[in-house]
């Protein structure tokens, strides 16, 4: 689903050097129904750069990195503002990791005002994990990576043939997040965006495994019952986000997003860019979502 | 010999730093490089000269060479300075420390009245929490100064900003902004102290101030005052991204190539990744390589390109090998953070090596270095190349298996030696523990081990002043006043040569600068003292004069 027409939603796509984030950000740019920018890199200044990505979208922009301690000076939120001023503007800017980075550390830069962060995105390799988290050089960062993660994209299944140990060692590093599986990072979007599965809409093409079910209202609605809402969820829906209003801050716009295990209710950046009003989409497996799950808001 | 005019120097002493002409009373300049040292009576068989008698009570030495700073240096003095510590501005101004909140409130009141747009966001630097006894700093002291106008203090550390309120509200900063890094007080508001770049950023015209000001003119001239101030000839800008930036390489040129321009400046390229995964084809080495061919000047220098492959040590980020880190905070992960992947260094060093570049790699823990120096291995071995002079930048941790290594590989060092005196006391406390802090920065071992080294300032982080890097590796004494590591001490020969020739070797300019010898640039330091007379205590004491660069003489700004 869109939030608000003026937001640009941020998904971080994380994972370490060779797990596939630029195959999936190509995905991304194929799949994606909607008007996306992409951000290469973590730090320093923006130059535009075509050729980067391979469907040569004119929205990539490409930050070269400064030196944390030798530069000290981010240029990060100078590039997010040449992605605001992109013209038309982007519904969603996805921004590729380095190989090494803390996605937690980009993501943090997703909550400024007319941007709302989605999700971050890591991509593993299925293949090497294991002996990735066990290496002294660069476990700690795999490791890290993982732990960063809303979603996990577990990448090269087709090739894994020790897939039930990565689902042990994952679940041990980050026990909350939406584990997808893929072959050459084809994560399914609706899942890894949240989007909103439009049941006549065979118009993108897409006949996919999830479906989803919209609430929307108008009156400010009570925390414990979307507490109660979401305890009430079936165990394998796992992703469900939108922005509501809840009676004790009514004029405060926020951003409510459960991946896999986790939920949060953040405050929207940009207080003036959302519409009145609730809007939860949540989505499933096909027949997972009951008739009447919003039940408790009503 | 050309029928340019001569120009014999005299002065007390003149320290040659050539070892088979250590001392003379006299240099004779012609144009812009030295046509002899000597004796007056051995100048003149150069035919006819002007004596110029003006250091006739000062110490000479060759200018000394600053392989690591930025220009950033010069850039933060756009904004009034609330350090702890007093810190001598470029145009000569000593700003006194601000040790208390009040004193750094009374500091920012007064600087708010010289401002005349009521609009205009006033930043300042260099605030350092853990120095000043109390309560922190927060928005409500900044408050004090103006209920209006945006208030923007940047930290020492790069880390942290504290705003005032009228920030806050102009930039919507509120108990229910959702970035992490805004602090908080006990009732969940914004207490006015912004953490790490995302929440910095949040705060409009601070944190986009000083990146603005890195670009201009001013900065530049600054960076080189500064350098003039303390005896620095040769400045390294050690990485920036920013010469692809409009007209960055042309202000560079501008700036540089004016006679008044008080410095040489080597501007290294700063190595960027987002590039890499092109076809084998790396912009940054075409780029560095047509620098170096291009567009090298009297006074401005490339040929070097910057990697930064782990963090820093007190902000426990750098890549140590075990036992790791003393006492980390809580939640760190044990050890530090790459910023390049440790088995794609090798292939990046090897493109650059391959176009004849030389790749200077901050690496602040040993395990960083490790990795730089298996790929320096690796990329010799697939392409075999004498003199290439690849340096270990900060090297705080390096072992002495590591320089053994690097003195067979060819690889230099530039030691963060003024680390020991800023943070020894918490290394040796907090990051590293007692044995490994005694033998960090290890000068000692780097000259034993045949690795040619220079020491550091990498201003702003610390004060530029070769005077202090080399009295920190001679004495090694720490703010609290400790001798760390003893073993570790040079002399003070030693790091008079890391100093000069040593930086200047490793930004392979020793041909040109670094010693005092016929055929080479007239680049000196002006001093008012011997530093080999001084104690060595006192080596960071010496005042300055100036300098002369190119045979033009530039008085430090507090004379
Ligand atoms: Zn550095
Ligand atoms: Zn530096």
């Amino acid at each position: 689903m869109k939030l608000s027409e003026d937001l640009i939603e941020v998904s971080v796509i994380g994972g370490y050097l060779g797990a596939g984030k630029t195959t999936l950000v190509n995905h991304i740019l194929r799949e994606a129904s909607e008007r996306v920018a992409v951000m290469v890199n973590d730090f320093g200044e923006i130059n535009i750069d075509e050729t980067l990505i391979d469907s040569s979208n004119e929205n990539t922009i490409s930050l070269t990195n400064g030196c944390i301690c030798c530069s000290l000076v981010d240029g990060f939120a100078a590039a997010l503002e040449s992605v605001l001023s992109l013209l038309p503007r982007p519904t969603r800017l996805v921004i590729e990791a380095s190989g090494v980075a803390d996605p937690s550390a980009i993501a943090a830069h997703g909550h400024s005002p007319g941007l709302a962060l989605d999700a971050v995105v890591v991509v593993v390799d299925s293949v090497r994990l294991i002996e990735q988290i066990a290496d002294p050089l660069i476990g700690q960062t795999v490791a890290s990576q993982i732990r960063a993660a809303d979603v996990i994209v577990i990448n090269k299944i087709d090739l894994c043939d020790t897939l039930a140990s990565v689902n042990v060692e994952l679940s041990e590093l980050n026990p909350n997040a939406l584990l997808v599986y893929a072959n050459k990072a084809k994560a399914d979007l609706d899942l890894l965006f949240g989007r909103e599965i439009l049941r006549t809409a065979s118009a993108a093409g897409h006949m996919g495994k999830f479906e989803s079910r919209t609430h929307e209202s108008a009156q400010p609605i009570l925390r414990e019952n979307l507490e109660t809402l979401i305890e009430n969820l079936p165990s394998n829906i796992q992703r469900v986000k939108g922005i509501v209003r809840l009676a004790e801050a009514p004029r405060i716009p926020m951003v409510f997003q459960l991946v896999g295990r986790s939920w949060e209710l953040r405050a929207l950046a940009d207080r003036g860019k959302s519409p009145e009003g609730n809007r939860l989409v949540v989505i499933g497996p096909k027949g997972s979502i009951p008739i009447g799950w919003d039940n408790f808001l009503s | 010999m050309s029928d340019a005019k001569v120009t014999i120097f005299t002065g007390k002493k003149i320290i040659t730093m050539n070892p088979a002409v250590p001392v003379a009373q006299a240099i004779a300049v012609q144009g812009d490089r030295i046509l002899g040292v000597g004796t007056v009576e051995d100048l003149a068989q150069w035919g006819d000269y002007e004596l110029d008698e003006q250091f006739e009570d000062y110490v000479l030495m060759p200018g000394f060479v600053e392989a690591h700073s930025h220009v950033m240096a010069g850039a933060v003095w756009e904004f009034p300075y609330v350090g702890f510590y007093d810190r001598p501005d470029p145009l000569g101004h000593t700003w006194s420390g601000c040790q208390t909140i009040a004193a750094v409130v009374d500091r920012l009141a007064e600087c708010e009245r010289e401002l005349k747009d009521p609009n205009q966001t006033l930043v300042a630097w260099g605030l350092d929490p853990i120095f000043l006894d109390g309560e922190r700093l927060v928005a409500k002291h900044l408050d004090q100064i103006s209920a209006t106008r945006p208030i923007f203090v940047f930290h020492a550390s790069g880390h942290l900003a504290t705003v005032n309120s009228a920030m806050m509200d102009r930039s919507s900063i509120d108990r229910y902004t959702p970035t992490p890094g805004v602090a908080r007080d006990t009732d969940g508001e914004p207490n006015g102290e912004l953490q790490e770049p995302a929440a910095m950023s949040l705060a409009q015209d601070g944190l986009s101030a000083i990146g603005v000001a890195m670009m201009s003119s001013n900065a530049k001239w600054n960076y080189a005052r500064e350098a003039r101030n303390c005896g620095v000839t040769t400045i390294a800008d050690l990485g920036t991204t920013r010469l692809t930036m409009e007209g960055q390489l042309e202000a560079w040129h501008e700036a540089t190539s004016h006679d008044d321009y008080p410095a040489r400046v080597v501007v290294a390229v700063g190595h960027s990744d987002s590039n890499l995964n092109k076809k084998n084809s790396n912009p940054i080495v075409s780029l560095a390589v047509r620098l170096r061919d291009e567009e090298e000047t009297a006074k401005l220098r490339f040929g070097i390109v910057k990697l930064v492959l782990d963090g820093s040590i007190q902000g426990f980020t750098a890549r140590i090998s075990w036992p790791h880190y003393v006492n980390p905070p809580p939640g760190h992960p044990g050890n530090g953070l790459w910023l390049i992947p440790p088995e794609q260094l090798a292939d990046i060093v090897s493109g650059y090596h391959e176009a004849g570049l030389t790749v200077h790699c901050h690496c602040n823990g040993d395990e960083a270095t490790q990795v730089f120096i298996d790929a320096v291995d690796l990329a010799l071995q697939r392409h075999p190349r004498w003199d290439h002079r690849h340096t270990v930048q900060h090297s705080q941790m390096t072992t002495t298996a590591q320089y053994k290594k690097m003195a067979s590989l060819g690889i230099n060092a530039n030691i963060f030696s003024n680390h020991i005196f800023h943070w020894g006391d918490q290394h040796a406390a907090v990051t590293i523990g007692e044995e490994r802090a005694a033998r960090m920065d290890a000068c000692a071992t780097a000259e034993r081990e045949g690795v040619v080294f220079s020491v550091h300032s990498d201003a702003p982080i610390t004060p530029m002043s070769q005077l202090h890097t080399a009295w920190s590796a001679v004495n090694r004494l720490t703010a609290s006043g400790r001798v760390l590591g003893p073993e570790e001490r040079i002399s003070v020969a030693k790091a008079l040569e890391a100093c000069t020739l040593g930086a200047a070797h490793q930004l392979k300019l020793d041909h040109d600068i670094g010693s005092l010898e016929a055929g080479k640039l007239a680049d000196f330091a002006v001093l008012e003292k011997d530093p080999f007379e001084v104690s060595p205590k006192e080596l960071k004491n010496i005042a300055v004069w100036g300098t002369v660069v190119g045979g033009t003489p530039h008085v430090a700004s507090s004379k």
